[in-house]
């Protein structure tokens, strides 16, 4: 297998980080929408908190991105 | 450029799309237009905006395959994550360090402007550009009222000016330039300046010997960890605002590559998204957990 076969692989197993980010978002929105269906009125400081807890569990998935990116862009 | 002759079923499409455009526009224009009080004012008026719309679909269809079936072939699809450079003066300059400068003096330019121009004029029911203004600054001022404790004019000055420059350096890309956000090092640099900001008012509020103090509040051991923690805020938030960048513009780059000649139009509304909100939405977040860190080292540890 040549080199550039392996960087793609690794490339490929450090983008699987969005399976976490996207099983935590997942379960963040489903809570929020629980939230918001028991108490309505207080929907804009629920809305304003799951923006902000989606930012942090997103950024694993950002951060595979950008290792991949950089594996496949500057290993030659 | 090379020439290509199009194949015979591109002719006959270009053609129809064409007749089919010149058609409905001269249909359009035979039909009178009508007055208010006539009967079946509404039927005709529909009537021509259905004309107007399928004219100027099918010439817009006619230009995108006239692109298409006479541009040359494109090259393969590559992306960089470091932009261009160019030389100024001998000296070795990052081509989004000069497109960053642009925009901040397009920016400073309208900022002088509005002062010099609409300023003055404001009334005292807000309209038009006053409105937009006022709405934006209000917003970014409760923002900061609401998580740093208490109303810092300073703060949210500087975040409104950064959102100004970060927002006018993404909508670059809709001109055809590299945005200057796709670059770790803009990103890098802004969150430098929010752990400076941090560390600023941390002892500025409550002194170094209370910063020092919060290391070691409720135990000695768990220094080390806090203080990585504390170094690790800018590298995530400049990675987290790269990769948001870089990801959309390289969707909006396949997206040109997979049209090859043909992308006319369609990439728009897609560059609206990935150029207008998506950077409005990364902006937020961003002034959001910084405001959260600035506002965690200044308040009292129990």
């Amino acid at each position: 297998m040549t080199d550039i076969g392996l960087i793609a692989i690794g490339a490929g197993i450090a983008v699987l980080t969005g399976a976490g980010a996207g099983l935590g978002m997942g379960i963040a929105t489903g809570k929020a929408v629980e939230a918001i269906a028991r108490q309505p009125e207080a929907g804009g400081k629920i809305n304003a908190l799951l923006i902000l807890g989606m930012a942090l569990t997103e950024s694993t998935a950002i951060y595979g991105f950008v290792i991949s990116l950089i594996m496949i862009f500057t290993m030659k | 450029m090379q020439f290509n002759m199009p194949s015979i079923g591109k002719w006959i499409a270009l053609v129809l799309s064409l007749a089919i455009g010149v058609a409905a526009l001269y249909f359009r224009a035979r039909i009178p237009q009508p007055e208010k009080a006539d009967t079946g004012f509404k039927e005709t008026k529909k009537k021509r905006n259905l004309l107007m719309m399928a004219g100027v679909l099918a010439l817009w269809v006619c230009s995108g395959l006239i692109l298409g079936c006479f541009g040359s072939e494109k090259g393969a699809f590559t992306v960089s994550i470091s932009p261009a450079r160019m030389d100024i003066f001998g000296f070795s300059v990052s081509s989004s360090v000069v497109m960053t400068w642009i925009v901040i003096a397009v920016l400073s330019l309208a900022a002088v402007l509005i002062r010099i121009f609409a300023i003055p004029r404001f009334k005292e029911t807000p309209r038009g550009l006053q409105l937009v203004l006022e709405t934006a600054v209000g917003a970014i001022n409760d923002l900061t009222k609401e998580k740093y404790g208490h109303p810092n004019e300073g703060l949210a000055s500087y975040f409104f000016a950064m959102g100004a420059l970060f927002i006018g350096t993404a909508i670059v890309e809709l001109v055809g330039f590299r945005p200057p956000t796709t670059d770790l090092s803009l990103t890098f640099s802004y969150a430098l300046i929010t752990f400076i900001l941090i560390n600023v008012f941390g002892i500025y509020k409550r002194g170094i010997k209370g910063r020092a103090e919060a290391y070691i509040k409720p135990n000695a051991i768990i220094a080390p960890f806090k203080l990585i923690s504390d170094l690790a805020v800018p590298i995530s938030l400049a990675c987290r605002l790269f990769g948001n960048m870089l990801g959309g513009m390289i969707v909006v780059e396949l997206l040109y590559y997979a049209l090859g000649a043909f992308s006319v139009g369609i990439p728009a509304l897609l560059g609206l998204y990935f150029n207008a909100f998506h950077p409005l939405i990364q902006y937020f977040i961003f002034i959001n957990l910084s405001l959260t860190f600035i506002g965690e080292a200044v308040e009292e540890v129990a």
